[in-house]
């Protein structure tokens, strides 16, 4: 069960996460935006009710498809819209861009750009935890196709043997770009190799709040306990390509449509509202202060300055000595 | 449009030159491609055609003047023509450029850096160009020394240090002295620093001031090896002198004889050659004083003292008996130049028998040497001048010269050395009795 | 002053470091029980126990990863690599994510971490036991790079490393860990990257050697002392940051300069420093740079073979005296 309080919180970081990405590619269409995006709809469900259970303590690493994780972790629309614009006010001053999104004080340990790149990096997060001995948990966003990285099953293995808090969840979008799941892993349910590193597995319908939510509850639960880590398969869609751009050519307009139909916001929005835990002129409230605050975000990132070339060897190093004494 | 006549540089390593004769005369014709003039270097002697046809308008410098090479010695034109433009364009133009290298001496202390190149490219280490440039090095004229001719650093620096500056003597007068050598004017050719400089340069520092006491020059090398010879071979022979005046009117005439049939003959070779043809009449002077006993020798090699930077080295002509005037005179020249250049080689100035000394050129009448040991004798040849002398019991001028004999007296006497004496004087007066 | 192992001297760097901040954690393969098959970390489990002194197993990208992801987490790990040459393996997350992330994140992320381990020659460990690969690290920027010869620069750079909030590549040299030299007891004793150390004067030619060639380069310069030729020779330390400066300021006094090196040669730190040399002192250069390193050839097994492929002292001696022209 999830409160009401925190169903609602989902419910606008999935529609904040939806006017985003179409507002991403809407930009992108009208060539305001540079390089590629990677958009996350159809996914939204996992990102929101993932970091609904996580306090800014907790980390995350994130994938190329990162948006919907980064306003998830840290709410801050307007600096990631300008980081994809390339701004100075973006999250990364400009220098990362759509799939560089981080946000260290809010636990966003960063998108990586490197399938699989991200996995031993959410490992250190919980290293971090337990040599501290807080809490605190980590959580590692990567995709179905990543599961097959070295990096995966190395991550799982180390947080696995030194009993870490740290999650996997993979989201399972059936592509890796145009590559379908069962043409490259092994396995039908990636959830299974949870076992080769002795540690729980769940596979889940990504596009469903509770299921997502009921398997999340559990690995937190273990992790703060000090069982160690959680695998969480979320079986989803990405409703656009890999990228935009992609010409989709490796699947039908039918299968899109189909998932589509099953869209995430949608149902969560139908569960709301028979369930009475909201009405529709709320939800719509919602919806529309999401597009709103995306809107807002998206004149703020265009009216943001440019960053200063002549910085632009800045930060390559942190210039003063760190560390103890 | 008269033409200049130029010395020409002949050799590679010739700097001036000396006119020997003009072949014809001021305001005569002459041919392009004919004989103009002969010329005598250290090394040779060459006989140059004219550059040009037409009327040797001037001759601008004489027989037995030496001339740097590309200076100005004759113009050729049209009669009437006004050259006297190309008399003011005389002075000093920098040598020809030259398209073959030329060799380098092995000698460290002796390398002679020549013009290199003409529009070849030049090969220079970035760090040698900068050095060059810092000290105002024509870089051009450096010889290289990295592979394929490339100008190194350390050419640069010896160039700097070797041809420009001082010479090695005056370099160790300057640090004997605290003389800061860079800032010395030079006065030695091509602007060298020589000993002089330095000694004149500190007594002007010291002038008026109470602090100094005097200049100090080393005492070392060769001065040390002349000065042990000398109290050497003082303390060992019994030496005395014999004075004789010699009247050299037919030493000169026969000098003009030579000259006329284009030979170069010095007054110098003819008393070398009267002293070897007297040694060979009184041999006790040309002999050598051994355990064994006296050792009159048979062959007589002839030293003739020559002044150097440093001292005084004295090269020998070996078996000058046997030679020709002129042969001595080719044999002397060539010894003393490279005595000056520090060339001989020890078979060249070792093993002499009799020693000649010239110091007439100071203006001396006359002088005493010190015997040249092992040798049993050494002449001391003063200036030839005018003098009034009675002959036939009149006053007659005649161009006298004084002759001083040492002679060992535990090997000769007083009488056998006059003898000798009395015979070089005789065949320096009545020269016909050499043949 | 006390005298020490070169191995010793990291060892007690590290453990001094770590008593003064618990954010310092070390781990790496064998590195716990066994002390670390170099014995740099012998005792360290002893005294700081299991958590801070950790085995893992055998997976560099993964444990570089965890490394890096515990470092922007606000901890100061030290990961040792049992050999630099594994360092491929953890490629892509000391060269992507690592050297990266502080700038990709716009200058809002540290990552105050240290990769140490030893490289190069001396146990005839084969091509992939034995490669010297520093200079991968100079061209990607974001890692700062030290290279210590001695015991005290062990010391010295190691604890400057760990103090660095960035991300640096450490590389020991496995024929240096025996080597004895003397180490100042002050245990803040830390040597400032990009300061390059002139350990002999000369005049006539600059020599810049890296570990275990810094030796054969001042054995070089004996010999050709007594020839006459004076050199200069300088380790550098550190070549990120590079100190340029004291070696060109070395070539405008000598006018020469020879960079030695145990990787290959080509497109190794010596390619860089010479250009670097020439560029900003070309007009003081009396010869071109000569540069030694390995030759474009993978490190045979065979002693021989492999003294073949590698530059000897007499390489150095004859590159110093080609500058001279001699």
């Amino acid at each position: 069960m999830i409160k009401k309080e925190r169903l609602i919180w989902i419910y606008t970081k999935m529609n904040e996460i939806r006017k985003f990405e179409e507002k991403a590619w809407k930009l992108f269409e009208e060539n305001k935006l540079r390089g590629s995006v990677h958009l996350y709809i159809g996914e939204e469900a996992i990102a929101a009710t993932v970091c609904s259970l996580l306090t800014d303590a907790d980390y995350i690493t994130s994938t190329h498809r990162g948006h919907g994780h980064g306003i998830a972790k840290s709410g801050d629309i307007k600096s990631a819209m300008a980081e994809l614009m390339g701004k100075e006010t973006g999250f990364c001053k400009g220098r990362g861009g759509s799939m560089h999104i981080a946000d260290l004080e809010k636990g966003n340990l960063g998108a990586n750009a490197i399938v699989g790149g991200g996995i031993p990096i959410a490992v250190g997060g919980a290293l971090a935890a337990q040599l501290k001995g807080t809490d605190q948990v980590s959580v590692s966003f990567f995709g179905d196709g990543a599961s097959n990285q070295g990096t995966f099953h190395e991550s799982l293995n180390l947080a696995s043997v030194w009993k870490l808090p740290a999650i996997f969840i993979c989201e399972n979008n059936q592509f890796a770009i145009s590559v379908p799941v069962a043409q490259s892993t092994s396995v039908k349910d990636i959830s299974v190799r949870s076992k080769g590193y002795d540690m729980p597995g769940y596979t889940v319908d990504g596009n469903d709040v509770l299921a997502i939510n009921e398997a999340m509850e559990k690995a937190i639960k273990r992790a703060k306990k000090g069982g160690g880590p959680t695998l969480i398969e979320c079986k989803t869609y990405r409703w656009k390509g890999h990228w935009t751009g992609d010409p989709e050519i490796y699947r039908s307009r039918e299968e899109v449509a189909e998932w589509i139909e099953k869209c995430p916001i949608k149902r969560l929005r139908k569960h709301m509202i028979d369930e009475k835990i909201a009405s529709a002129k709320e939800l719509d409230a919602i919806e529309a202060k999401a597009q709103a605050d995306v809107d807002e975000a998206t004149q703020f990132a265009l009216n943001s300055p440019e960053p200063d070339t002549a910085k632009v060897m800045d930060d390559v190093f942190f210039e003063e000595l760190g560390g103890a004494v | 449009m008269a033409n200049r006549v130029i010395m020409p540089k002949q050799g590679l390593q010739m700097t001036e030159g000396t006119i020997i004769k003009w072949f014809i005369e001021e305001g005569s014709e002459v041919k392009e491609g004919t004989p103009l003039f002969e010329m005598e270097t250290d090394k040779l002697t060459i006989q140059i055609d004219a550059p040009a046809s037409g009327k040797l308008l001037k001759i601008v410098r004489q027989e037995d003047e030496t001339v740097p090479i590309t200076e100005l010695i004759a113009i050729i034109g049209e009669e009437g023509e006004d050259f006297s433009n190309l008399l003011n364009k005389n002075e000093h133009q920098s040598a020809p450029e030259q398209t073959d290298v030329p060799k380098v001496a092995k000698d460290e202390n002796q390398k002679i850096f020549e013009v290199v190149t003409n529009s070849k490219r030049i090969f220079i280490s970035p760090r040698a160009k900068m050095i060059a440039q810092q000290n105002g090095v024509d870089f051009s004229k450096v010889l290289g020394t990295g592979q394929q001719g490339y100008i190194i650093e350390k050419d640069i620096k010896n160039y700097i240090e070797y041809s420009a500056k001082g010479t090695p003597l005056a370099k160790k007068l300057a640090s004997m002295n605290d003389v800061e050598i860079n800032q010395l004017q030079g006065s030695g050719s091509r602007n060298k620093i020589v000993k002089e400089d330095i000694l004149k340069y500190v007594a002007e520092k010291n002038r008026g001031t109470t602090d100094s006491e005097g200049v100090i020059i080393p005492f070392a090398g060769m001065r040390k090896i002349i000065s042990e010879r000398m109290v050497e071979s003082l303390h060992t022979a019994a030496q005395a002198t014999h004075h004789i005046k010699v009247d050299m009117s037919e030493a000169s005439s026969l000098k003009a004889s030579f000259k006329k049939a284009d030979k170069r003959v010095s007054y110098n070779d003819i008393i070398a050659f009267s002293v070897c043809r007297s040694l060979i009449d009184y041999p006790i002077m040309n002999s050598e004083l051994t355990e064994q006993g006296i050792l009159l020798k048979d062959y007589v090699n002839l030293g003739i003292a020559v002044a150097v930077e440093n001292g005084l080295i004295v090269p020998v002509i070996k078996d000058a008996e046997l030679m020709t005037i002129e042969e001595i005179g080719i044999m002397t020249r060539e010894l003393a130049t490279k005595a000056k250049n520090g060339q001989l080689k020890p078979d060249e100035y070792k093993g002499g028998s009799f020693t000649i000394s010239n110091l007439g050129m100071f203006g001396l009448d006359a002088f005493t040497a010190i015997i040249n040991r092992p040798e049993s004798g050494i002449l001391a040849v003063g200036k030839i001048e005018k003098a009034s002398v009675v002959i036939h019991d009149e006053i007659v001028i005649r161009p006298m010269m004084v002759l001083t004999l040492t002679y060992d007296h535990r090997v000769v006497d007083g009488a056998p050395a006059a003898q000798f004496l009395a015979a070089v004087k005789k065949y320096l007066e009545q020269p016909y009795l050499l043949l | 002053m006390s005298k020490k192992t070169y191995a010793m001297a990291i060892r007690d760097c590290i453990a001094e470091e770590m008593r003064k901040d618990s954010n310092i954690f070390i781990m790496g393969e064998d590195i716990a029980e066994q002390g670390g098959i170099f014995s740099c970390t012998r005792g360290l489990l002893e005294e700081f126990g299991p958590e801070l002194v950790r085995n893992t197993p055998i997976s560099e990208n993964s444990f570089v990863g965890a490394g890096i992801g515990a470092a922007c987490a606000g901890l100061r790990p030290i990961v040792e690599l049992m050999y630099m040459d594994f360092v491929y393996v953890a490629m892509d997350q000391l060269l992507n994510q690592a050297a990266k992330i502080r700038y990709m994140f716009g200058g809002k992320a540290k990552v105050p971490l240290v990769i140490r381990g030893q490289q190069g020659i001396g146990r005839g460990n084969a091509g992939q036991h034995s490669q010297s690969v520093e200079a991968l690290f100079m061209h990607i920027p974001g890692l700062k790079v030290a290279l210590p010869s001695t015991p005290a620069d062990a010391a010295g750079l190691l604890r400057t490393a760990i103090r660095d909030d960035n991300p640096v590549m450490f590389f020991e040299h496995k024929a240096l860990y025996a080597t004895k030299g003397e180490v100042p007891d002050d245990e803040d004793f830390a040597i400032p990257f990009g300061q390059a150390n002139v350990i002999k004067q000369g005049t006539d030619a600059t020599i810049v050697a890296t570990l275990y060639y810094v030796d054969k380069a001042l054995k070089a310069a004996e010999i050709l002392e007594k020839e006459g030729i004076s050199c200069e020779v300088i380790d550098p330390r550190t070549i990120v940051p590079l100190d340029i400066d004291t070696i060109i300021g070395s070539v405008e006094k000598t006018g020469r300069l020879i960079i030695v090196h145990e990787a290959h040669k080509t497109g190794g730190v010596g390619a860089e420093i010479a250009s670097q040399v020439t560029e900003n002192a070309f007009m003081y250069l009396d010869a071109p740079p000569q540069r030694l390193g390995a030759k474009q050839c993978t490190l045979p097994f065979n002693l021989g073979l492999e003294n073949a492929v590698i530059p000897q002292i007499e390489d150095i001696v004859k590159a110093v005296k080609k500058t001279t022209y001699k």
